[in-house]
């Protein structure tokens, strides 16, 4: 419960706040931080735009988050991952590069669901099927990224660093060649 | 929180940029509370621009603070009467050409007399600016308002202010604890720690230890400056108060309430000119409804309750 608290700060209402009040107070912060306000201008160097990436990125997590838990009306219970036996142990520390598909398939023998992780992790399915598919557009920096992989790996009791010095390079790579233009196309001209 | 015996509450008003009305709600707070019955006295301490009695009229006022300051008079006996019942008024040094301050142990000694004045309410007019001098007075206060005006000027000053006293507080409180080097060094290598502003020292000093966190926990906790919004002239300059609760927290990761706003009423203005105090002189004005909804909020320490059709956008034209 405590994660939700979180959320309910980020929108500025108590916990007991019900759906209307979340919907309203949602609207009206994404309203306040999407122009150029008075109130934002005056802050100087207390503002940056990464600062108010970070924090539109918290604020629609956060209402997506409530929006959930108040239309589902269930609690949401941790559940753990299951138990890794000796050969899957042997299987993973076999595996030389931790890529997306590679996460996927350790996720997919030891028998998580996607949901599950989310249970726990309240990272949004669609974002860890995008960490597996190695779709890396969706993180629009890497900070969100490698918060969301320690969840992924803390969930299913991995080696988080060995995770992360494998995977972020990737992410990376793909990012540089965002900027440049494409080999291919440069061929195609 | 100095002197937990006696229930005397003590307001500071400050703003960081001039002309934004401090002094207007100061008084009109101060007659506010005096008319509720409440024993109130006002202190001019805008030290070089004192002028907190014209607006009641008082063009020589008999005593000033620099008969206290010089000629060693008690603070009890340079309250002069304002002409309303239960309100008092120590006024500036209004006279003198040579406005160079007071030193610190002036300060401290008139900060001691100030908690003993016999009153349950003490509002203390700073000026603008963020002097030392104005944010040691404004801490010392229980109650810490801020006056600014929805314009970006004001904000930025007002921005500024805010910060310089939380830094100032901190300072304070860790030296108590002996971690003065602690604060300092940290802002001083402020690059290698990846430290950029206020709220990233905060976030950087809480997590170096647990102790320091325990610190912030218990004696930050109670930090709440009070935003007081004047010279409001249409009804989204209203939300502005709302969005700077937002920005200060998001930003600053600072705490503030919005306690009210004053609109901007050209009969107001017409009774300052004419050095009478409104709250007397004009009983039809909204701006008096505003002035008793903002005091009441600021005793409460309660938010000023938005009106729902306000807050979610629809805006109606109420003023």
């Amino acid at each position: 419960m405590e994660a939700y608290l979180k959320y309910y700060d980020l929108l500025e209402l108590p916990p007991e706040a019900t759906i209307e009040e979340i919907h309203r107070n949602y609207a009206g912060l994404k309203a306040l931080y999407s122009v150029n306000s008075m109130e934002i201008r005056a802050l100087n160097m207390d503002y940056s735009e990464e600062l108010h990436q970070d924090y539109l990125f918290r604020l629609d997590d956060a209402y997506e988050q409530l929006k959930l838990l108040l239309e589902n009306k269930r609690p949401i219970v941790a559940t753990k991952a299951a138990a890794v036996d000796d050969g899957l142990k042997e299987w993973i520390n076999g595996i030389n590069c931790f890529t997306g598909g590679a996460l996927r398939n350790i996720r997919e023998r030891m028998g998580v669901d996607l949901k599950d992780i989310f249970a726990v992790s309240r990272i949004q399915p669609q974002y860890l099927e995008d960490i597996e598919n190695e779709h890396f557009s969706s993180f629009r920096a890497e900070v969100y990224l490698r918060s969301y992989l320690v969840e992924y790996t803390r969930f299913l009791s991995l080696d988080t660093q060995r995770v992360l010095s494998d995977y972020l390079p990737r992410y990376r790579i793909a990012k540089e060649c965002q900027f440049l233009p494409s080999r291919q196309s440069r061929f195609l001209v | 929180m100095e002197n937990p015996a006696k229930n005397c509450k003590v307001w500071a008003v400050a703003g960081g940029k001039g002309g934004t009305g401090k002094s207007f709600i100061t008084s009109s707070a101060g007659t506010c509370l005096a008319l509720k019955g409440s024993k109130t006295i006002l202190l001019d301490a805008d030290l070089g621009g004192a002028n907190l009695h014209s607006f009641f009229g008082l063009n020589r006022p008999r005593y000033s603070l620099s008969d206290f300051f010089d000629k060693k008079i008690p603070l009890q006996d340079i309250i002069v009467h304002s002409g309303i019942a239960n309100l008092g008024l120590i006024t500036g040094s209004i006279g003198s050409l040579d406005s160079e301050g007071i030193n610190f142990a002036q300060k401290q000694k008139l900060f001691r007399h100030i908690r003993a004045l016999d009153a349950e309410h003490i509002l203390i007019d700073l000026g603008g600016g963020t002097h030392i001098n104005t944010l040691d007075t404004f801490l010392l206060a229980d109650k810490m308002i801020v006056v600014t005006v929805p314009e970006v000027t004001a904000l930025e000053n007002m921005y500024h202010f805010i910060k310089s006293v939380y830094f100032r507080k901190m300072k304070f409180i860790f030296k108590t604890y002996n971690l003065s080097a602690t604060i300092q060094d940290t802002w001083k290598n402020r690059a290698s720690c990846n430290v950029r502003n206020l709220k990233e020292l905060i976030a950087h000093l809480r997590e170096s230890s647990d102790h320091i966190r325990e610190i912030f926990d218990r004696e930050m906790s109670g930090f709440v400056v009070h935003i007081v919004l004047n010279q409001v002239r249409t009804t989204k300059d209203i939300l502005v108060g709302e969005n700077l609760k937002s920005v200060c927290m998001n930003f600053l990761g600072l705490p503030v309430a919005y306690s009210g706003y004053c609109r901007q009423d050209e009969a107001v203005h017409d009774n300052i000119n004419s050095k009478e105090p409104f709250l007397i002189f004009n009983r039809t004005s909204p701006v008096v409804k505003e002035i008793k909804t903002l005091t009441e909020n600021i005793i409460a320490g309660t938010h000023l309750s938005m009106r729902k059709d306000l807050a979610n956008g629809s805006l109606p034209e109420i003023l």
